[in-house]
């Protein structure tokens, strides 16, 4: 199974050199030129320690939730619902900013228990609707992110509205006890979150590495039904996982919120769920490997402001960049697997994302009927 | 020979030396930071087309923009991030063009303390939260708002009139109001009873569409033609109510549409476009750059009236209103109605106020806004806590 | 048609399955391919129908070098496989899955396809609807389907993985017919791997065997079943002796349970079982035995009745309980029920282990052990699929916690050479000795009657005990399967 390493790196590699060169193209049909627009978005992401911050800004919640996102696909589980999932642990993480009145030594890790607490709560309700009600996971997220949405609307709009009157746009920014701090003014970005980040890095390659808990998530999302005869408690394995990955994204939300923009906005999760469940599956579920990836998108897509604000490029070039880069990483996946990992093992599914099909996952199964 | 060509090259370094700080001065960046796409067909367009405006009208002026900041749209990025950028660009000015970035104006302006921002639409500056270097400006579309009532009132045959939303704030409640005032008052001019006339509000939650999230302004369109209303009057940026009246007028139907905010919003369907309010940002835009440029800019809170010799012109009015062809004979009406509005807002012996602002008005919860023969003070409109007593709508 | 084989080489890590096979096919012929599990059957087989391509060598049909690797383009070629665990969309219908398995541009209407698959399922004697879904199928039904989609195909080489398992012996004479017309009438070419020797003997025309990756042989029918084992094996078998135990207290109850599903309803079931007994199970499938097995560890739970546990009511309580209290259950599809996919022999066994904290290295070592222990081929890296049948069952049993009270196995040597069950057997019945139950269901009734203690007959959800197996015969219980008393 254990593919050498050069030839992976080599494939990332190339992956990235092709979409880039195909970006290229694109750029020099509309007229511009690909390596001044390269240039802008290099310059954009890493042009002074600043605009490293923003980059690092991006990747904090995108890490965050795509290392929680790692441990649901491990169980067999499309967490559409990561994306409420940051909302809840953003509303918790607002609610006890508005709340409490403490040193911010204390007030920080309660504001970050509380959004763990809240992402974890919103992903166990998908568990339990898939669970208790036979509602799939998709269904479920997709209904439990429209909800705790409007709610934040609601909040922002309503109760939460600062005192001269609600914009829709954003509650009172929270006092600054209740914030995260940047670590220098020259490097701001939140030390305490970046290190909490790292560690879930960690946390998460160790849990799926070398844990009952990890190899029994990999039994249930392989074959509930299996797992579920030789001993793995599945319904409990699909419940702690919803709520593990709600967690990280809770962390996220939080950081959207105490450091990212200060106080609750709607749409406060933007996409970055969706980005994450993108990346996860781009990565094969590597644990190592995507927080790399994560990154290189966080630095083309902050880069990419660069771009558009001095190169006035149409918005959407960052994202038809993001989208080549998607497609030949998935086709040099599949290119470096028809190529070498048939010959090793031809029975061996080999991982991919195509490999994950917890779409057709028995719900029965996981609840052990 | 080499002596020519030392010369050459002496008086080219000269002439390099020489120019170069003289184009340096000549460029003057200004940033524009939309809220939606810059051809939106609506409030955030409006801006970019001011940014082009003041390219045009000042020698040496360069706009750098960025589109559609918000964090579902850009959620990478934050205002800071852009303002940075802007910044190392060299913008001196930047114009944050929507109360959405009220809040963040302030905080990032003051990390920038040498470059000058203008928040639209916000009222820092009016209640003292703004730093030294933050302006606000916002045009008087009240006006223009009570023009577009009018059009509706002259027009619906059904008496019922249908006022498409975006979110509830001061802003769009008084907006919402003025139209009200404006259809009530030319209902009557064109013989119907005032009280007959039903004049709903449905807030759709955002500026414009975002599925899921905000109520789908097609779909709210639809339900007020269905329900019997013939006029919709679009508070939103985007251009969704004159498309369905287009449509449902291509069926055969008698519906008729007001946009919003975007000069050329009724080419999307003129033949049931009753005419547009719109800003027109150049103007200020050009006199703000130009007092930046000067030293001159002192943070003011500006409320801009329209030009009244000729509310359409594009380089002196902050707010204009395009009649569409589809108002027919009330054309003069409302031409008539247009003018008697210069007169009274011309009038140095009317107090600072907005016309039909004046008593007796309530608010929907029955608090009296102003007593008979009183007028509303324009701060009082700016902070409407409610809809007037007569519509029906939401006011929270 | 003519297929050639020429050279066929094929390795998984360090397990050579296929070593330089070489095999001329004509049409019209039935051969039968024979060898113990883990001899290179199913991956010949793979390679030849394209699931697998071959390391090196070629596939020839009338000359011309077939570029395989993908199964479509064999059946292209004229090649199709019914799978050993059948090729099948599960939520789908009868008909949905024979329509979408056609060729593009040849589909048939719905309608047609719906009168077609009638009709055959009439011909063959098949149990099968086309509008029933196929989740609710039996393995043999599922079969069914598969054979009768390969056909449709207008293939010209047929080849059968185990295709007796799981259907009865008068639809396995339909078959036979069938395949028999089907040689001669349109020169198709069936290639037979199975295990049963009476299989072989009654179809094919030639039979080659493979020992342990290698073409060791080969002979014209007709040939005696010892003459065939010795070819497979280098040596004949001996019939096993029964051995005596002493039965302990009630391990189970069943107490007048009554069971449910689509297809079947067992009314009001009661059973004793005690410590060290082996019931065995006898119906055709879906009469209601596998209801049974499976309520008795609680994967099916009952609508009226009880189900104690050494004494202990269980009734309603779900598998994992069952299990706590020494419940063991194995299903008849193995990598389907059973077995994951993807994951190491290491892996499935510390998923059968407690601790927190996995220590690889020394869990490696016990899985070596148990691969050691249990006559596993396969290394505690290789994933259970790369397995062969024989070996993922062996592995199963490994798995097998230290002291069950209660082993309830579905067809426990499903697919397995008769060596292959024999050990497995030999691992059960230690188990009884140490006191565990085991209930288990076999289509093979020399099964039945070799191991049971006593025997329960399900015909419809009907059940008949028999508790004098010594003089029960084959016939008799055949008859007694088909409904003949009662």
């Amino acid at each position: 199974m254990s593919q050498p390493k050069t030839i992976r790196v080599l494939f990332v590699l190339l992956s990235i050199g092709a979409s880039l060169l195909a970006t290229s193209v694109l750029v020099l049909l509309v007229g511009e030129n690909p390596i001044e627009v390269f240039g802008h978005i290099w310059q954009g992401a890493f042009r002074n320690s600043e605009a490293t911050a923003g980059v690092f800004n991006f990747w904090i919640p995108l890490a965050l939730c795509s290392m929680g996102l790692i441990i649901t696909f491990t169980a067999g589980l499309w967490n559409i619902g990561v994306e409420g999932q940051i909302v809840a642990g953003a509303l918790a993480a607002s609610w006890a900013a508005r709340t409490f009145v403490l040193p911010n030594e204390i007030q920080i890790p309660l504001e970050l228990l509380l959004a763990t607490a809240g992402g974890a709560l919103w992903g166990l309700l998908i568990g339990i609707l898939k669970i208790r009600f036979g509602v799939h996971e998709i269904f479920g997220g997709v209904g439990l992110n429209a909800i705790i949405s409007v709610y934040s609307i609601y909040l922002i709009a309503g109760p939460w509205q600062p005192p001269e009157g609600g914009s829709a746009q954003a509650t009172q920014p929270f006092s600054d006890y209740a914030l995260l701090h940047p670590m220098s003014s020259q490097f701001p970005v939140s030390l305490f979150t970046l290190i909490l980040t790292f560690a879930a890095i960690i946390a998460v390659y160790l849990l799926l590495r070398g844990t009952r808990w990890g190899l029994q998530l990999k039994a249930t999302g392989k074959n509930a039904k299996s797992a579920l005869l030789l001993g793995v408690p599945t319904t409990r394995t699909t419940l702690t996982a919803l709520m593990a990955c709600g967690m990280l994204a809770g962390v996220a939300g939080a950081y959207r919120v105490l450091f990212t923009y200060d106080s609750l906005r709607p749409n406060v999760s933007g996409g970055i769920g969706f980005l994450g469940l993108l990346l996860v599956l781009l990565t094969g579920m590597n644990a190592l490997w995507t927080p790399i990836v994560a990154f290189i998108f966080a630095a083309i897509l902050s880069g990419s402001t660069r771009l558009r604000v001095s190169l006035q490029l149409d918005s959407s070039l960052a994202g038809v960049l993001q989208g080549i880069l998607v497609l030949s990483m998935l086709l040099f996946n599949g290119l470096r697997q028809r190529l070498f990992e048939r010959r090793r093992a031809s029975a061996a599914p080999p991982a991919s994302p195509l490999d994950v099909q917890p779409l057709v996952s028995d719900s029965k199964a996981a609840s052990g009927e | 020979m080499i002596r020519r060509l030392i010369l050459c090259m002496t008086v080219s370094v000269l002439l390099l030396l020489a120019v170069a700080p003289l184009a340096a001065q000549e460029e003057f960046v200004f940033g524009v930071i939309l809220v939606g796409p810059e051809s939106d067909h609506g409030w955030s367009q409006a801006h970019f087309e001011a940014g082009h405006y003041v390219e045009a009208s000042i020698p040496g002026a360069r706009m750098v923009f960025f589109p559609s900041l918000n964090p579902a749209d850009a959620p990478e990025t934050t205002l800071h991030d852009v303002v940075q950028n802007m910044v190392d660009e060299g913008a001196q000015v930047v114009f944050t063009t929507s109360d959405a970035f009220e809040e963040d104006t302030a905080t990032v302006a003051a990390a920038f303390p040498d470059v000058t921002f203008i928040n639209v639409s916000g009222d820092d500056v009016l209640t003292g939260e703004a730093p030294p270097n933050v302006g606000n400006v916002m045009g008087q579309i009240e006006w223009m708002k009570l023009v577009a009532g009018c059009a509706a009132g002259l027009t619906t045959e059904t008496g019922n009139i249908g006022y498409l939303g975006p979110l509830i704030n001061g802003e769009t409640r008084r907006l919402a109001a003025s139209a009200y005032l404006g259809a009530r008052f030319c209902y009557e001019l064109d013989g119907g009873n005032p009280e007959d006339l039903t004049f709903t509000v449905t807030w759709i939650g955002f500026w414009f569409n975002i599925p899921g999230v905000t109520l789908d302004p097609t779909a709210e369109t639809n339900t007020f033609f269905d329900s019997g209303a013939d006029v919709v009057i679009s508070g939103i940026d985007t251009p969704e109510v004159i498309q369905i009246a287009a449509q449902r007028a291509a069926n055969g139907e008698n519906v008729f549409a007001v946009p919003y905010d975007y000069r050329e919003a009724c080419a999307q369907g003129p033949e049931v476009c009753l005419g547009v309010p719109f800003f027109n940002w150049g103007p200020d835009y050009v006199r703000i750059v130009q007092l930046v440029q000067s030293g001159g800019w002192m943070p003011s809170w500006d409320w801009q009236e329209p030009d009244w010799s000729d509310i359409n012109n594009p380089d002196t009015s902050a707010v204009g209103f395009l009649p569409g062809d589809a108002l027919g004979e009330n054309a003069d009406t409302l031409n008539q109605f247009i003018a008697d509005l210069a007169g009274y807002a011309t009038n140095p012996f009317v107090p600072d106020s907005f016309a039909l602002w004046s008593g007796p008005l309530s608010l929907q919860d029955g608090a009296e806004l102003a007593a008979q023969g009183q007028l509303v003070e324009i701060l009082d409109v700016w902070y409407l806590p409610q809809l007037l007593d007569g519509m029906v709508g939401a006011s929270e | 048609m003519n297929l050639e084989l020429q050279h066929i080489n094929k390795t998984f890590g360090k397990v050579r399955a296929n070593q330089d096979i070489s095999l001329t096919l004509r049409g019209g012929q039935i051969v039968g391919i024979l060898g113990e599990n883990g001899a290179g059957k199913s991956t010949l087989m793979k390679i030849l129908s394209g699931y697998q391509p071959a390391d090196s060598g070629e596939i020839l049909i009338d000359g011309s070098p077939l570029r395989a690797g993908n199964p479509l383009k064999a059946i292209e070629a004229g090649i199709g496989m019914l799978q050993q665990d059948p090729l099948d969309v599960s939520p789908f219908t009868v008909l949905e899955n024979f329509v979408y398995g056609q060729v593009q541009g040849r589909r048939l209407s719905n309608r047609e396809a719906a009168k077609r698959i009638r009709e055959q399922a009439d011909s063959f004697g098949f149990d099968l609807d086309p509008d029933q879904v196929v989740s609710r199928l039996s393995i043999g039904q599922r079969q069914q389907l598969e054979i009768m989609r390969l056909l449709n195909l207008g293939i010209k080489a047929l080849i059968l993985d185990e295709p007796t398992t799981g259907i009865s012996s008068e639809q396995k004479d339909v078959l036979f017919a069938a395949l028999r017309d089907l040689a001669v009438r349109d020169s198709l070419i069936v290639l037979l791997v199975s295990h049963k020797l009476e299989d072989v003997i009654a179809l094919c025309d030639e039979v080659v065997v493979l020992r342990g990756g290698k073409l060791v042989g080969s002979k014209q029918m007709p040939a005696t079943t010892a003459e065939l084992v010795e070819l497979m094996f280098g040596q004949a078998l001996t019939p096993q002796a029964r051995e005596n135990v002493t039965l302990g207290d009630t391990a189970l109850r069943l107490d007048g349970v009554t069971l449910r599903d689509k297809r079947v309803a067992v009314e009001k079931f009661t059973l004793d079982v005690r410590h060290g007994e082996v019931i065995g199970f006898a119906g055709l499938d879906g009469s209601g035995q596998e209801l049974i097995l499976r309520a008795c560890a609680g994967l099916v739970r009952p609508s009226a009745g009880h189900i104690l546990l050494n004494g202990q009511d269980l009734t309603g309580k779900r598998y994992r309980a069952f299990r706590a209290n020494g419940v063991v259950f194995s299903s008849a599809g193995r990598v389907e029920e059973g077995l994951i996919s993807g994951l190491t022999l290491t892996e499935h066994l510390v998923l059968t282990q407690t601790g927190a904290i996995i220590d690889w290295a020394a869990q490696r070592g016990r899985t070596e052990g148990q691969i050691e222990r249990f006559y596993v081929r396969g290394a505690p890296e290789s994933q259970i699929q790369q397995l062969s049948g024989g070996n993922q069952q062996r592995f199963l049993m490994a798995l097998l916690p230290d002291q069950p009270s209660i082993l309830a196995l579905e067809q426990p040597t499903r697919g397995l050479d008769v060596d292959s069950a024999r050990y497995i057997w030999e691992q059960l019945l230690a188990r009884r000795k140490e006191g565990a139950a085991i209930l288990f269901t076999s289509p093979d009734l020399d099964e039945v009657v070799a191991y049971s203690d006593r025997i329960i007959v399900c015909f419809a959800g009907r059940t008949y005990e028999i508790t004098n197996t010594a003089g029960m015969t084959i016939d008799q219980l055949g008859r007694l399967i088909g409904g003949a008393v009662a």
